[in-house]
């Protein structure tokens, strides 16, 4: 059952209209010509407009065009740009731009047909623009150069466990159970193990109500699974996943009784986000088998898996992660060791000028406005509402002793963010809209004073560069210290990991597309300003009065 | 050729007070303004023999509302629907039909509830499945204002009209509405206001757009005999023009409108040029429709609406040409998402010397009123009427 939300509803095809609706399952777009007087018109008639005549025939349009004229849809999920595009035939049509930076959309810009699926009807025309085509064939290339596609090793992998039936453990087991294996998960505590099992079958429930799997695979998919908190139950698992508290002691000390437990030639993989997996694969007296397996929440929805390489982890051991990964239908791309690897690293990097820009004199609506711009689907401040961030915040910074008189104030007040209904913004109950509360205005304003700041009006180019620059910065260091395969997995993590638009490339694609030696010289301006982390990384410098496209570069091992 | 129509006046006008009417059915915001007109021009159902609505006036039109609200002698009938334009040419059809004898008190009505029966943005008595373009644009949200938001983006492209300019319509009409206790939005905004205020369909933003509302109006078209005898001042109907425009098959044009036709038309029928004009109610359903119809209607060159409504030259005491003086659709009312009643309503009151004090304009002998129905960008009607105080 194919879900059919959001789409446009079936268009009604009338008597003699049904060519060009088989012609757009085909993907060409039809106007009209007259042969009595010549002229081409859209949309279709059955008779010329112009003349009068019934003798018109049906003409595949080139399906390219320059944009005439567009608005844009505030707030859409797909981006949306109504927009009259003028086509090489001299037909000016009515119509609407998809999938590309429609903010940054002018007039005269060339356009190319794309289809939109409609609810149970043929595809609806519709243009994006060739940059966002352009974009998207990057990204297609940097897919492929990840590897094949198909699970070709898959075959090995016939069970697997989980240990730990958290958040994180739970939607690791449900898309390891929508591949088709078997599962053992196992938790130190029966209630938990048993709770973890009760949420499962939750969450199958929960794809049956929206259509998305039937009761007959419900119940094939919990007859998979199996629940305890011996841990002895790994013995026969193929590919074994921890995802229990980030606590390097408890690992280290899991990871050595499923090194007595796990049988030979077992992968041995831990899903840490901040702990060193080479630490964890030193527990072990098989650190070759050992690799990190980062998932992100949820785990069994997202697509992206980072695969963290340790230094004894054995290219046996990272094939057999790739295959994994594309089992389970994720996108495996690799990773070094180091803080926040990929994905979390540039994220941060950006979170801590988020929250510098607060104290600086922005507010949370400002940024979140800038980055739904750059085309991110959400804002920071709106995202961190959503996913409880604010909560999270604060516990790291208990655990770490740093201190941060705003996140204490708002978590002080209840504000944890959508669920408790209101946090940085706040919320009308049983919606999600983001609501300006002027209490945390009021807050941050304060929070300037107690860190001793002037507030100052910051504008929306100021805004955009220091979230943005910092991450391309990051990105190249991670280049610079082999931490990728290549330049353009980055950008694959962004885009698969945090919802940066496939039309947009990702963060070293964008860096291209800016110019780097305009990046080069707009990250001096600002280090000379707000720091260290501003410094241009030398590989920017190097590739700066070049022509050398940064995403193009395959660091050499 | 024009010739100058037979004489005709507006002698009874009438806009209801509701701007939301739950309680109220549509029939009855119709019988509420039918009787708020006649009683206006000092005339009775009995002395209406002519009848004339539109899409709104619900059942079968005009036989549902003739019989619901008590008009049994009519002899005249014209429910011409063209979208929030359709009221002037009505107007123009109830003089043209006075001057050929054909009836000699016309009334007209217009009213809709689509807040109260939340019907959004729709227009009544539209039929969505049988139009033959939309499937063509099945994938393009349904609504109007993207339509105007290309218009004003071209505008934009091709003259530097820019969205300070296309606030100050804005500002204008606030500055006036202040004045109308009747009016949805009665303060004064500034140009940064509008501009601060959320982008609804790029580039336009929420207070470039009008306001929603219920309720609706009437008038009374009426031979001068009749006219001569009632108690109101005299507004002669001295000019009229209607014409419709749409994307022709094709070839889309975006920067002028119909107002092109029906204005050229309006003034030859009454002889005299925009300079003429004291007074100009406009269809004001964003704020880029102001702009494009002042240049359609020749009060400026092509191109140059923007500049023209800047620095407040619509505000009445102060800029060149007052316009929307009842805060007009921007700000006052804009019943049934149709605009073209309130305006022929104010530009009656400034003939008649009955509007507002404060914006009262002095040079009232000849005002105008003008109405864009439809979709700019797409198909749609204008309809002109030049009226001079006698």
């Amino acid at each position: 059952m194919k879900p059919t939300r959001g789409l446009p509803p079936a268009p009604i095809v009338f008597p003699g209209d049904e060519p060009f609706w088989e012609a757009t399952r085909r993907g060409e777009l039809l106007a009209k010509r007259c042969t009595a007087c010549g002229e081409l018109h859209y949309y279709p008639r059955m008779h010329c407009p112009f003349c009068g005549s019934d003798q018109t025939e049906w003409h595949k349009l080139a399906g390219t065009g320059r944009v005439y004229s567009f608005s844009i849809v505030a707030r859409s999920p797909r981006p949306m740009a109504p927009a009259i595009v003028e086509t090489p035939e001299g037909l000016r049509i009515n119509t609407v731009i998809v999938d590309a930076d429609v903010q940054a959309l002018r007039i005269d810009d060339p356009v190319t047909l794309r289809f939109v699926n409609t609810q149970d009807g043929p595809p609806a025309p519709a243009f994006t623009t060739l940059a966002a085509e352009q974009a998207r064939a990057y990204t297609q290339a940097a897919r492929a150069a990840l590897g094949p596609a198909g699970a070709d090793d898959a075959t090995r992998f016939q069970r697997a466990a989980v240990i730990g039936g958290g958040n994180m453990g739970m939607g690791i087991a449900l898309a390891l159970l929508a591949a088709g294996l078997p599962v053992q998960l196992v938790d130190n505590s029966a209630e938990a193990a048993a709770s973890a099992r009760q949420r499962i079958a939750d969450g199958l429930q929960q794809d049956l109500a929206r259509g998305r799997i039937s009761a007959e695979q419900v119940a094939e998919r919990l007859a998979r699974l199996n629940t305890g908190t011996d841990m002895a139950a790994v013995a026969d698992a193929d590919v074994i996943i921890e995802a229990v508290w980030e606590d390097l002691d408890l690992k280290r000390e899991i990871f050595a009784r499923l090194d007595q437990h796990a049988r030979p030639g077992a992968i041995l993989a831990t899903n840490t986000s901040t702990l060193d997996v080479g630490l964890i694969a030193a527990a072990t007296a098989r650190p070759e088998a050992v690799v990190g397996l980062h998932f992100f929440n949820p785990a069994h929805i997202m697509k992206l898996l980072e695969v963290v390489r340790a230094p004894a982890t054995s290219a046996a051991t990272l094939d057999g992660a790739r295959a994994i990964a594309r089992l389970i239908g994720k996108v495996p791309v690799v990773v070094g060791i180091c803080d926040g690897f990929v994905g979390n690293r540039l994220m941060i990097t950006r979170e801590r000028q988020a929250a510098r820009l607060l104290l600086e004199g922005a507010l949370p609506e400002q940024i979140d406005r800038v980055l739904r711009g750059v085309g991110l689907p959400m804002g920071t401040f709106e995202l961190q509402d959503m996913a409880g961030g604010i909560e999270l915040s604060f516990r790291a910074r208990q655990r770490d002793g740093r201190k941060d008189w705003l996140i204490e104030q708002l978590h002080a007040r209840g504000r944890t963010g959508l669920r408790a209904g209101r946090g940085y913004y706040r919320y009308e109950p049983g919606k999600r809209r983001p609501l300006v509360d002027p209490e945390v205005t009021a807050l941050i304003e304060e929070a300037s004073r107690v860190e001793g700041l002037t507030r100052r009006a910051i504008s929306d180019a100021e805004i955009h560069d220091r979230l943005i620059l910092p991450m391309i910065n990051e990105g190249a260091k991670l280049v610079m210290e082999h931490m990728v395969d290549r330049a353009s997995d980055i950008d694959l993590v962004w885009q698969l990991g945090y919802g940066w638009p496939d039309w947009k490339g990702g963060p070293m694609y964008y860096a291209d597309q800016l110019g780097l030696a305009h990046v080069v010289e707009r990250l001096d301006a600002l280090h000379a300003q707000h720091g260290e982390v501003f410094r241009p990384a030398q590989l920017l410098r190097d590739l700066a009065p070049t022509s050398t496209r940064i995403s193009s570069l395959k660091p050499t091992r | 050729m024009t010739r100058p129509p037979g004489p005709a006046y507006i002698a009874g006008i009438y806009e209801h007070p509701v701007r939301r009417a739950d309680g109220i059915s549509t029939a009855q915001l119709h019988a509420d303004v039918a009787r708020g007109a006649l009683a206006d021009a000092g005339l009775t159902l009995a002395d209406v023999d002519g009848f004339f609505c539109g899409a709104d006036a619900p059942g079968l039109g005009a036989l549902t509302m003739a019989e619901y609200i008590g008009l049994s002698k009519l002899r005249h009938v014209d429910t011409t629907e063209s979208g929030g334009s359709a009221y002037l040419l009505h107007v123009a059809h109830a003089a043209q039909a006075i001057a050929a004898g054909h009836c000699n008190v016309a009334l007209v009505t217009m009213a809709d509830r689509p807040l109260a029966a939340a019907a959004g943005t729709a227009l009544a008595g539209v039929d969505r499945n049988t139009m033959p373009n939309l499937p063509f644009t099945a994938a393009v949200p349904p609504m109007p204002m993207y339509g105007y938001g290309m218009v004003a983006r071209r505008h934009m492209h091709e003259f530097g009209t820019t969205a300070e300019q296309l606030a100050w319509v804005r500002v204008a009409a606030s500055h006036h509405a202040q004045h109308n206790p009747h009016a949805v939005h009665r303060e004064v905004v500034t140009v940064q206001e509008v501009l601060d205020s959320p982008m609804v369909a790029d580039p336009l933003h929420r207070l470039d757009c009008c306001v929603m509302t219920d309720g609706g109006g009437a008038l009374i078209v009426t031979r001068p005999e009749v006219a001569r005898a009632l108690k109101r001042p005299l507004v002669r109907v001295a000019g009229s023009g209607e014409a419709i425009k749409h994307p022709n098959a094709g070839r889309i044009e975006l920067l002028s409108s119909a107002g092109v036709q029906s204005g050229a038309h309006a003034f030859a029928e009454a002889g005299i040029t925009p300079a003429d004009i004291g007074y100009v109610s406009l269809y004001d359903s964003f704020t880029i429709t102001v702009i494009v119809q002042l240049e359609d209607l020749g009060f400026c060159a092509k191109g140059e609406g923007g500049r023209f409504v800047a620095d407040g030259n619509l505000i009445s005491g102060t800029g060149r040409l007052p316009f929307n003086t009842d805060g007009g659709g921007l700000c006052n009312n804009h019943p049934g998402n149709k605009g073209g009643m309130t305006k022929i309503l104010e530009a009656v009151r400034q003939c008649r010397g009955e509007a507002h004090p404060a914006v009262q304009v002095a040079r009232r002998d000849h005002v105008l009123a003008h109405g864009t129905g439809g979709n700019l960008a797409g198909a749609h009607a204008a309809g002109t009427l030049i009226l001079q105080a006698e």
